[in-house]
């Protein structure tokens, strides 16, 4: 690591101040546990760091017109513990234990969660199917972005680099069951070799308006339309299966340390369908 | 949540204390509230004034001839104060080669590298930052040669590692070293009993299958560490070694002085495993003090662990004959993939390649076992010192024999098993080897013969065992001194390197059972070579039974002198007359000691042209566990529900250290079993980081894990006591492979048995393999 400047501003603004949107070399920093990481392998060599640490207003959990806002340097403890996360969206609750390690989530912020960007964290094809959003601040002004709209590729997101995410903004579940499975291959506390997230609604026994997110094993995050599709109307162990069939089928899988894309569609195949399974199972 | 863990313990040996009560109880650990408070020494909490540290420039080719070293930008970096490659280092050693069984590796790359991440260059800065910035700012440019990676394709290859070999002559059992000039061989071992190619004839059944094990990574929490400082009288290395005496000779041999002017200090280890042994960084650090007149600390990253030992990696080809449910012939073939340096592969061949054959009575065997070295990073020493990977192919053949011929495993192995007084593959009678009794109480504890739920639905269950032995190296020698102070309290000064063991504890338990004082009263000194007298090393479980004896009779001596001061001094023999007052009447004061001194080699003959000896090694280490899994046939994924460890280790000296001796011995085995392999990728390591390379958590280990030590006593030992670091490796592999076969009818034949792995064996024997 070599020397670099560290600027602690104390308001959103002032810190979407101090970034600059055509250089790569100065970025905010949150809970730094990605990106410290990313310094000591020498991956990124910063000349200046804004710290949102500082940042008050950013350090939130409401209830707002039914929908859950969380500002973006909330580390991920504090959603873990919160009442509010639990009553609003309880897979968030059960997700975030299985996410890393106590001391990571001590620290890690839900901007830092959603801005890293690596395919395979647990908490955006999960805020994905719960159709979460996020409000982003600019030079300019705000905007919104659906958690769906925000990865752009393997580690980027489509923000600028002059922009921050303010809050996480997850609408009213009205009675959705939602679940998350992360499958993991090599220990059980790693990173997911597949990770798949549900959220549904039912009618009588079966299952009405579904979203598929399958992640990790794909470049980004990505909802399954031909599995939702295939998944409509489901209400047995065979039609979980016709859904993890079509989530075979459809879900672009990529090779890597964690498995071939031969198994990881194997995966895909039982995971979906043990997740439709855990979703209907749960509150 | 899960549920609290079990641990049965070892009850039956809690009572087994003998005499004055201290050997066989469970002392806590001396320096445990030390450890747990953060007070204890480690090399890398030490600074020195003026000390600067040093980083190291690795080698990003296999195998290529050095063309130029561009150090400019690195030396032109300001806080760098030198940047040394190998032409300064031979300023100081000229010489500059190391190794305990091949003088072979370079203390930095001498005209040519040999495997990625080999060192280069060293930027040294008082600043860690501007060092490790310095040393990315080195450019190295390399003419590529051929590289050889696989141990069987090296046994060939045109690509040949090394253009000389260079025998060190070091250790008594490695004296008959030469390696073969123009191949990668550094040493065959050859043995030949009996009349295999009869017995094959004969045969009934002959079975012959092939395992693999993966090169792994020891993974001590405190990464390799040394410091070199110049004092008036020579030099001094603070170091994190499990071999202080030998680091201490290797030193003064590469500088041409005196042992004497080199003193070694080693204070606790934050895990070794065999990784820290020989040299590391010591012949580096201390000739970097040399060359710029100050201290210099070199500590290295997790990441650099990958680039300085790993395990062997080896290939098993074993051949059994059959005949009446009788083993009664064995080839055994073993490659040992060495890396680019021999360090002490040369040993394991040999030493662990003579157990080949398993804890089997088999009249007629053959081994051919070859150290192999290739472009990787060196091998060396790892808890087993090569068993896992034997036994790992000994058990599955065992297995997969007894499921052919539709025999009982436990029968099967039962039937063939070597005990007391017939002869192992060396001819060597057995001795002292509870071989029958650790497979009747694994038999026992996994209910074997009950019936076994096999579990429904995609959800199968399993179970396994296996059985594994070790033979103790030998020769090899320990030394201790017993200081016995005018007030009556002792001090134990020994080289035995205490890192996370329990040795310290175990050899206060010796001296204060005899000298009859509580163990926690006994002061235990850290290796320094100043002070601390001779010790081969910390390796191989040798400690307990090399050491133990030595500091045995280093107490006798002194409890005999004892006797002897109350004579002169007129106590009547017998008397309860307290120590001091013995020092009192003889110096008329508090004044005085009492030095016992104990010096231990035990009985050793070198093999024959065939490989045979009547007397192999001083005691045999012998560990079994039995695994119960559960296999999701969907994805593959294993759970090991249940495991139970049980060995020989004599009579335990400390009944709690031994539980935990055994516990942790199998769980590192577990991580190497399921989970842990370094991938490479042309001799690149792709998975060089924490991130990646996957070590057991608390909880990926198996919810049930119970360890046992049988009634046992080891005759030469201290106290009827023998090793226990790595009986607890021996038999999990196979149990675990064992017990996945068991389960759901798949048989793998290569370390880690990962789920996909396992999921692709299970589309292979349903006829529809999965695709690449
Ligand atoms: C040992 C370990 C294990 C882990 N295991 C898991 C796991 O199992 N599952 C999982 O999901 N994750 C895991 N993680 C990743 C962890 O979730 C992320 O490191 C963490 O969420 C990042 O948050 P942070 O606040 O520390 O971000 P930082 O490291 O501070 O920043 C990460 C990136 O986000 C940017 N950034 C931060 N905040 C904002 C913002 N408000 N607006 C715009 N950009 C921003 C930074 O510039 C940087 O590029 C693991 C991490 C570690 C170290």
């Amino acid at each position: 690591m070599t020397p670099f400047e560290l600027a602690e501003p104390k308001s959103l603004k002032e810190a979407v101040g101090l970034l600059d949107a055509d250089d790569p070399t100065i970025r905010p920093i949150a809970g730094g546990t990605a990106l410290m990481l990313m310094m000591k392998a020498g991956v990124f060599r910063p000349s200046k760091l804004v710290s949102l640490g500082g940042i008050k207003e950013l350090r939130s959990i409401a209830i707002a017109n039914g929908e859950l806002k969380v500002g973006a340097t909330t580390p991920l403890a504090v959603l873990e513990h919160s009442d509010e996360v639990r009553n609003h969206a309880p897979v968030i609750t059960r997700t975030l234990r299985t996410l890393s390690n106590i001391r990571v989530r001590n620290v890690a912020t839900v901007g830092g969660a959603l801005a890293h960007a690596d395919p395979h964290m647990d908490l955006p094809p999960v805020l994905i199917a719960l159709g979460a959003r996020v409000v982003v601040q600019g030079k300019k002004g705000e905007r919104t972005i659906p958690i769906a709209d925000l990865f752009a590729g393997y580690y980027e997101t489509v923000l600028a680099k002059d922009e921050l995410i303010a809050s996480l903004i997850v609408p009213a579940q009205n009675g959705r069951r939602a679940a998350y499975l992360k499958c993991t291959t090599r220990a059980v506390h790693d990173w997911p070799a597949l990770g798949v997230a549900v959220s549904l609604a039912t009618e009588g026994n079966g299952i009405k308006d579904v979203s598929i997110v399958v992640s990790a094993a794909t470049e980004t995050p990505r909802r399954l339309a031909g599995a939702e599709k295939a998944a409509q109307g489901a209400s047995d162990e065979a039609g979980w299966r016709r859904a993890g069939e079509a989530a075979a089928e459809e879900a672009e899988l990529i090779t890597d340390a964690q498995g071939s894309a031969a198994y990881k569609k194997q995966l895909v195949r039982v995971h979906v369908a043990r997740a439709l399974r855990a979703a209907l199972g749960a509150e | 949540m899960r549920p609290a863990r079990g641990h049965d313990g070892i009850s039956v040996m809690a009572t087994r204390t003998i005499g004055s009560g201290q050997v066989g109880r469970s002392v806590p650990r001396l320096e445990g509230a030390a450890k747990v408070t953060g007070r204890a020494d480690y090399v890398h909490n030490l600074r020195l004034p003026k000390m600067l540290i040093g980083k190291i420039f690795r080698s990003t080719v296999a195998h290529g001839r050095i063309k130029s070293i561009d150090v400019s930008a690195a030396k032109a970096l300001p806080g760098v104060y030198r940047v040394v490659t190998i032409d300064d280092i031979k300023a100081v050693i000229p010489h500059p080669f190391y190794g305990p069984a091949f003088h072979d590796q370079p203390i930095l790359a001498d005209g040519k590298v040999h495997y990625v991440g080999e060192p280069v260059a060293v930027v040294l800065a008082t600043d860690p930052h501007i060092a490790e910035e310095a040393a990315s700012l080195i450019e190295a440019d390399y003419d590529e040669l051929p590289a050889v990676f696989d141990e069987i394709e090296a046994m060939t290859s045109k690509a040949v590692v090394h253009d000389e070999l260079k025998p060190a002559g070091t250790f008594p059992d490695l004296k008959h070293l030469k390696g073969k000039k123009d191949t990668n061989i550094a040493l065959d071992f050859h043995l030949r009993r009996g009349d295999t190619k009869k017995a094959f004839a004969e045969a009934e059944h002959v079975f012959e299958h092939t395992f693999r094990s993966q090169q792994v990574l020891h993974v001590p929490l405190e990464p390799f560490v040394s410091v070199a400082e110049l004092t008036e009288t020579g030099l001094t290395i603070h170091t994190a070694s499990q071999s202080p005496s030998f680091v201490r000779i290797e030193i003064a041999r590469l500088l041409g002085w005196p042992e004497n002017k080199v003193r070694v200090k080693v204070p606790y280890l934050g895990g070794g495993f065999g990784a820290k042994l020989y040299i590391k960084l010591e012949a580096l650090v201390a000739a970097l003090a040399l060359l710029v007149q100050r201290p210099v600390k070199i500590s290295l990253t997790m990441e650099e662990q990958f680039y300085t030992l790993t395990k062997h990696a080896a290939t098993f080809r074993i051949k059994s004959a059959v005949k009446n449910g009788k083993v009664t012939g064995r080839d055994c073939e073993v490659w040992w993939n060495g890396g680019a340096y021999a360090d002490i592969g040369p040993r394991i061949t040999q030493k662990s390649g003579f157990t080949a054959p398993g804890p089997y009575d088999i009249e007629n065997v053959s081994i051919d076992s070859y150290s192999l070295y290739t472009n990787l990073t060196p091998a060396g020493a790892l808890r087993g010192f090569g068993i896992p990977q034997l036994v790992w192919a000994y058990e599955s053949h065992t297995d997969m024999m007894a499921r052919s011929l539709k025999l009982d495993p436990v029968d099967f192995r039962r039937n063939n098993i070597l005990r007391d007084g017939r002869a192992q593959a060396t001819g060597t009678a057995m001795k002292d080897a509870a071989i029958e009794a650790v497979l009747d109480r694994l038999a026992l504890r996994m209910n074997m013969k009950a019936p076994f739920d096999r579990g429904t639905g995609t959800l199968k269950k399993g179970r396994g065992i296996a059985v594994g032995f070790k033979a103790s190296i030998s020769p090899t020698t320990s030394i201790a001194i017993v200081n016995i102070a005018a007030d009556g309290s002792v001090t134990l000064y020994c080289s035995t390197v205490d890192m996370g063991q329990g040795s310290d504890t175990a050899n206060a338990q010796f001296v204060a059972e005899i000298l009859n004082v509580p163990a926690e009263s006994v002061k235990v000194v850290h290796p320094d070579t100043d002070v601390t007298p001779y010790d081969m090393a910390t390796l191989g479980s040798r400690s307990l039974y090399h050491m133990g004896n030595a500091v045995r009779l280093a107490a006798e001596d002194a409890k005999a002198k004892l006797a002897a001061l109350a004579r002169e001094v007129g106590v009547p023999e017998g008397s309860n007359v307290p120590v001091a007052e013995l020092f009192q009447k003889k110096y008329k004061m508090q004044a005085g000691n009492i030095i016992g001194t104990g010096s231990y080699i035990p009985n050793y003959v070198p093999p024959d042209a065939n490989g045979l000896t009547p007397d192999a090694t001083p005691f045999w280490m012998v560990g079994g566990t039995g695994v119960e899994v559960e296999v999701d046939t969907e994805t593959g994924h294993v759970k090991v529900t249940k495991m139970i460890n049980v060995a020989d280790v004599g009579r335990p000296v400390n009944p709690r250290i031994v539980e935990t001796q055994l516990s942790g011995a199998a769980t590192m085995q577990f991580g190497f079993t399921m989970q842990e392999k370094i991938e490479f990728d042309g001799g690149q390591i792709t998975n060089a980081s924490f991130a990646d390379y996957k070590i057991p958590s608390i909880v990926d280990i198996p919810r049930t894990m119970q360890n046992e030590a049988v009634e046992s006593e080891q005759g030469t030992g201290p106290f009827g006591a023998k090793g226990v670091g790595e009986s607890g490796t021996f038999g999990v592999s196979p149990a675990i492979a064992n017990a996945i076969e068991d389960a759901c009818g798949v048989r793998l034949t290569e370390l880690p048995l990962t789920a996909e792995k396992i999921y692709r064996a299970l589309r292979t024997a349903q006829g529809k393999p999965l695709e690449d």
